[in-house]
């Protein structure tokens, strides 16, 4: 057996020395790279419906966001609206949302808003497709933070077919369509 | 030899339980949504053959790319615009204009009219800017069209139809709300807005919110309309539809829809005549078909997603 060798208070220091200093740099590393959040690149969605069965959560954290400025509050309104709907009007059979989460409202002749139940809605994308095929595409999909457990690897990243989830920095976790929306989210 | 015999049995069954670890790690466990969770308009996709009377024949393709907007001279000529040009077919002339025009109408002595964003330009005949007309700066135009007295112009973000003289002067505003004239004001959620002129010398403008066409005099009174709202096939679908449309000599319309892209003629009263193009003829995303007719009854569609003119004729018997 080899005899252990006597360190001097030098070769101590050194090794504390070079330790202290890597800790640092790795600290101040840590500090500046951003911590990174999952969401969801509107203009790649193809609001496949996969959102709403991939999430680990048992209601999914993705939710349907409006923009307000980009809505023409429109009567027929493909996002509100069955394409086969019978009348345009709040009767559920009318209504696209398999979870009638989107609340449908009188403004004036003939304008109407639209805004979206958030404890109802499971991301399911389908209102989303009607608005960008006949509107103007207010509707949109985004991963809600106050709900979104950040899995290292998200479940509906893996899943998604359009390669639309993407890490995004957690100081500016939002894809927004319009700067109006900030207020909202 | 047992030994080897042994070492292999561990082999494969070590090999057997990787693998089956690997594909019961990578399998989507996950049920895929149903079709409740998927929006579908396959059933309206389908035409039925005996509507389409149209059959498409060679197209026109402009040297640039990202065509905006179409126009037919009287002469037959077709004028196409696109970034900082206008083409004209058959000639191959080239206009250079100061942006992408929205769109195009051009008079009977070949006067250019361009619609921009927010101001008309008017070119000579020898392609000589020769007036500016700018009805308002909240304008967004989407649609001229001239005759021998008058140019309209459909302004998608003031919502009404302009009308000035040949001069550029004595403007008047078309489609203000008026309940006691009938007037209900044009409703148009997204920059589509289209209007022609009548051989009449009336002028027809989508209303596309109410999926109408109105017909408006010269000065402005509403003389009659038609609508038809829903996905069937003779219906307008959406919430602004017909996108764009164009009269035919006999007075029937030529209508083009965008979200359920489709191209369809409806006689003088509003039914549908018959289908020139049906949806699986676009792709699926195309926005922004533009549509005009010539003297023989053939029909231009600007398709943006291809970059082309599409000619459609009418079958032979």
């Amino acid at each position: 057996m080899k005899p252990l060798q006597k360190q001097s208070r030098r070769d101590f220091l050194r090794i504390a020395a070079a330790a202290l200093f890597g800790g640092a740099a790795w600290w101040i590393a840590r500090r500046r790279s951003p911590r990174m959040v999952w969401q969801i690149d509107p203009e790649k969605c193809t609001q496949c419906g996969r959102c709403a069965t991939h999430c680990v959560l048992p209601v999914s954290a993705v939710k349907c966001f409006h923009s307000y400025s980009m809505c023409g509050y429109c009567d027929l309104c493909g996002g509100y609206l069955r394409p086969d709907a019978h009348g345009r009007n709040t009767g559920a059979e009318n209504q696209l949302c398999p979870t009638a989460a989107i609340r449908r409202k009188f403004i004036e002749d003939p304008y109407y808003q639209y805004t979206i139940d958030e404890k109802l809605c499971i991301g399911c994308g389908k209102c989303v497709k009607g608005c960008g095929l006949f509107g103007n595409g207010s509707l949109y999909l985004q991963v809600k933070h106050d709900l979104c457990v950040n899995c290292s690897e998200c479940a509906i990243a893996r899943a998604c077919p359009s390669d639309a989830f993407k890490l995004v920095p957690a100081s500016d976790p939002y894809l927004l369509k319009s700067n109006q929306e900030e207020r909202i989210s | 030899m047992s030994k080897v015999k042994t070492v292999l049995s561990w082999f494969f069954v070590i090999l057997l339980v990787m693998t089956s670890a690997w594909v019961f790690l990578n399998r989507n466990r996950r049920a895929e949504p149903g079709k409740n969770y998927i929006y579908s308009t396959e059933e309206f996709q389908q035409v039925d053959p005996a509507l389409i009377h149209y059959v498409e024949v060679e197209p026109l393709v402009p040297s640039f790319g990202n065509p905006s907007s179409l126009a037919i001279a009287p002469v037959g000529q077709i004028y196409v615009g696109g970034p900082n040009c206008v083409e004209v077919f058959p000639d191959g002339e080239k206009i250079q204009v100061p942006a992408t025009p929205t769109c195009l109408a051009v008079d009977d002595d070949g006067i250019l009219f361009a619609g921009f964003q927010d101001y008309i330009l008017v070119f000579s005949k020898e392609r000589k800017s020769m007036l500016c007309l700018s009805p308002s700066k909240k304008a967004y135009l989407t649609s001229i069209a001239v005759d021998e007295k008058w140019i309209y112009a459909a302004d998608a973000g003031n919502r009404r139809v302009w009308r000035y003289n040949k001069e550029g002067g004595n403007p008047i505003e078309i489609g203000a709300k008026d309940e006691v004239k009938g007037v209900r004001g044009f409703y148009v959620p997204s920059p589509f807005f289209d209007l022609d002129i009548a051989v009449d010398g009336s002028v027809w403008v989508v209303n596309p919110g109410y999926h109408a066409l109105e017909n408006y005099s010269s000065e402005g009174r509403l003389i009659s309309s038609w609508e038809k709202a829903g996905f069937n096939i003779d219906g307008f679908s959406g919430c602004c539809n017909p996108a764009h449309f164009a009269l035919m000599p006999d007075g029937s319309f030529v209508t083009a829809e965008k979200g359920l892209p489709r191209v369809k003629i409806h006689n003088p009263d509003g039914s549908l005549r018959c289908v020139v193009a049906g949806p699986d003829q676009f792709d699926a995303d195309v926005t922004g078909l533009d549509v005009a007719a010539d003297l023989q009854g053939k029909i231009y569609v600007l398709d943006p997603g291809r970059g082309k003119i599409r000619i459609f004729e009418k079958k032979k018997k």
